[in-house]
Order: structure tokens, then C-alpha cells, then sequence
């Protein structure tokens, strides 16, 4: 069974590698929302996602034939897909950068109270939004690390930093997540225990 | 297992979960899209093949009508000497042929029955030259 799955992915990857169209349209079904997810993660507005996802895409196409799968091919695209985010950003806001550390003060969950128990789709939205307002490169981490389960070595490659610096990213946002989200998880690591 | 490593393992599956159930919206047609895209670009670099091979054709023949010019002006008395006896043997050849038309058509009037035969080998030819121009000029008639 493994082993005939692991036949059909080598064969939709050879099919993918000779430029066939069918088999890029399954390619970009599957991994469109990872595309978006970085690009949105970067900071991007809606129309500019929409253009760094497809050239996302154009990129991965024209390399499709050099890629050689020493990684994985989710890690490959990922790749892309924050170079030409990073790109795009750099190409048309010219005051860009990304801050590592915001001024902002952060809010905090903790005054809705242990009253204000969380259901779990109330918590997911609670999450990403508290991870939406983490420092660009914090939440590309936390993203990675905790959805994508990348390992640290994936991610450095994927961000082009170093292993340690990713580690700081993830350590720095964890804290920061815990402050924001203290009151919603209060509950959920109670249930969870 | 440390209290604290206990939170941070707890905390981390909390949070893994809660990402993972989120999913990230995406424009309708973005696939269609992105093919339509795939395929302009692929017009683009036929198209850009072309022109090259183009440019290329054009700058050979340029080249060579100027080596021609350097060459007649540098070496006068070897160009004049080639060129004199690329037409002696040109315009011999050409009085041949003239000559063995007369004969080759009375030789084809004697043999009706191979006139069939050459209209065959004709149209092989031919087809076989229409093969070749569409070969070679195949890309072009695509984007057209």
C-alpha cells in the first residue's frame, strides 16, 4: 500500500517535472492555501497575495525541473513562496521592513476572566488572531514550527536565517502568545489536563 | 518532567491545534488563473525562441555580406580571381543544362510510362519539403 503510494507520487511528480498542465492545476489545488498562508503571514494585502501567490506558482513551475527532492516538496514551496513574498514587499513598499519588535502594547486576553470560557473554533480565532499580531517573522515561525511542523533546520531554510535565530523567534513568540492568550488557555489547559 | 515543561508541551499542543483547524481562504479561479498565466509564459519563451533565431539568421547574413565587402576591399585580386571563376563555372553548368533540356524532354516523350512514376517521386518530394518548412516554422504557425 505505502509503497504503491509512494509509485503514484513519484510518477505525479515525474508528470509535474515534464510540464503537464493537469498535473500543475493538482499541484496548485494543493498547495494554494500554503502559498496564500505565507504570503497573508508577511503582511500582504488581499490583490497583493493574489499577485505574489501566482508568481509563486510561475516560479515553481519554470524550477519544477531542478527540483531534485532533497527537500520536501512543501518545504521546497514554502521556499518560494517567501522569497517572492519578501520580493514583493521589498519591489513595492519601499519603507518595508520587518519589524522584529512591536512598539504596541500588547493585549491581553487575561481580563475577559477564567469566566469567559473559550469553545474550540472561539479559541482557533482567538489564536490566530493574537498570532496575527505577533512581528512578521515570529508569526512566520509559530506558523512553520506549530501548523506546518517543520523542524528548526526546515524553517531556517525556508526563512534563510540561522537554526538559533529561528529558535529566538519561536521562544520570543511562545512568550508573547502566552501573555496575549493567557485568560482563553487558562480554561482549555485545565480541560486538557 | 518539570511543571514548566509540562505547560510549555501543553501550551504547544493547544496551539498547534487551534492553527491547524484554521483554514486560509483563497480568491475563486486562482488555479485557472495561475494556468492561463503558465501558458502566456510559455507563448512568451516560443515566441522569444523565434525572434532569437530570427536575429540570429539576420546578423549571419549581415556578417557575411560585410565579410564579403571587407574581404573584396582587403584582398582585391583573390576576390576577383573566386568571383571569376564561380561565374565561368556557373554560366558552363548553366549552358549544359540549356543544352540537356532538348535531350531530357525527347527521352521523357520516348517513355510515357515513367511520366507517372516522376509525378510520384514529384509530389514525394515536395511533401517531404512542405514537411520540412512545417517543422522549422511549426512554432511560429502555433502563435499565429
Amino acid at each position: 500500500m505505502a509503497k504503491e503510494l509512494w509509485q503514484q507520487e513519484a510518477d505525479w511528480l515525474s508528470l509535474l517535472r515534464s510540464g503537464d498542465h493537469n498535473a500543475f492545476a493538482q499541484f496548485i489545488d494543493k498547495y494554494k492555501e500554503l502559498v496564500f498562508l505565507c504570503c497573508r503571514r508577511l503582511g500582504l494585502r488581499e490583490d497583493e497575495a493574489e499577485d505574489a501567490a501566482s508568481e509563486t506558482f510561475l516560479a515553481a513551475f519554470k524550477g519544477l525541473r531542478r527540483y531534485g527532492g532533497q527537500a520536501e516538496l512543501s518545504t521546497w514551496l514554502w521556499s518560494i513562496a517567501y522569497r517572492q513574498a519578501v520580493n514583493y514587499l521589498r519591489k513595492n513598499r519601499r519603507q518595508w521592513q520587518f519589524e522584529v519588535e512591536p512598539d504596541e502594547e500588547i493585549p491581553s486576553n487575561k481580563e475577559q476572566g477564567p469566566a469567559a470560557a473559550l469553545q474550540a473554533e472561539e479559541q482557533q480565532e482567538v489564536v490566530w488572531q493574537a498570532v496575527d499580531r505577533l512581528p512578521r517573522l515570529w508569526a512566520m515561525a509559530v506558523v512553520l514550527y506549530y501548523r506546518e511542523e517543520k523542524s528548526i533546520a526546515d524553517i531556517a531554510k525556508i526563512m534563510q536565517a540561522k537554526e538559533n535565530t529561528v529558535k529566538t523567534y519561536l521562544f520570543r513568540a511562545r512568550e508573547r502568545l502566552k501573555q496575549m492568550l493567557e485568560g482563553a488557555f487558562e480554561e482549555a489547559a485545565d480541560a486538557s489536563r | 518532567m518539570p511543571a514548566d515543561r509540562l505547560n510549555e508541551d501543553k501550551f504547544g499542543r493547544i496551539l498547534s491545534q487551534a492553527l491547524r483547524r484554521h483554514s486560509e481562504p483563497v480568491p475563486a479561479g486562482f488555479t485557472a488563473m495561475v494556468l492561463m498565466q503558465v501558458r502566456g509564459a510559455q507563448e512568451q519563451r516560443i515566441l522569444a525562441r523565434v525572434v532569437l533565431q530570427e536575429r540570429l539568421t539576420l546578423a549571419a547574413c549581415i556578417t557575411l555580406a560585410g565579410l564579403t565587402v571587407v574581404v573584396a576591399a582587403v584582398f582585391p585580386e583573390i576576390a576577383a580571381a573566386t568571383f571569376r571563376a564561380i561565374t565561368t563555372s556557373l554560366t558552363g553548368q548553366g549552358e549544359n543544362l540549356i543544352d540537356r533540356i532538348p535531350e531530357a524532354l525527347k527521352a521523357l516523350i520516348g517513355r510515357w510510362s515513367s511520366v507517372g512514376e516522376y509525378s510520384v517521386l514529384g509530389a514525394v518530394f515536395g511533401f517531404a519539403i512542405y514537411s520540412l518548412v512545417e517543422l522549422l516554422m511549426g512554432d511560429r504557425a502555433t502563435i499565429a
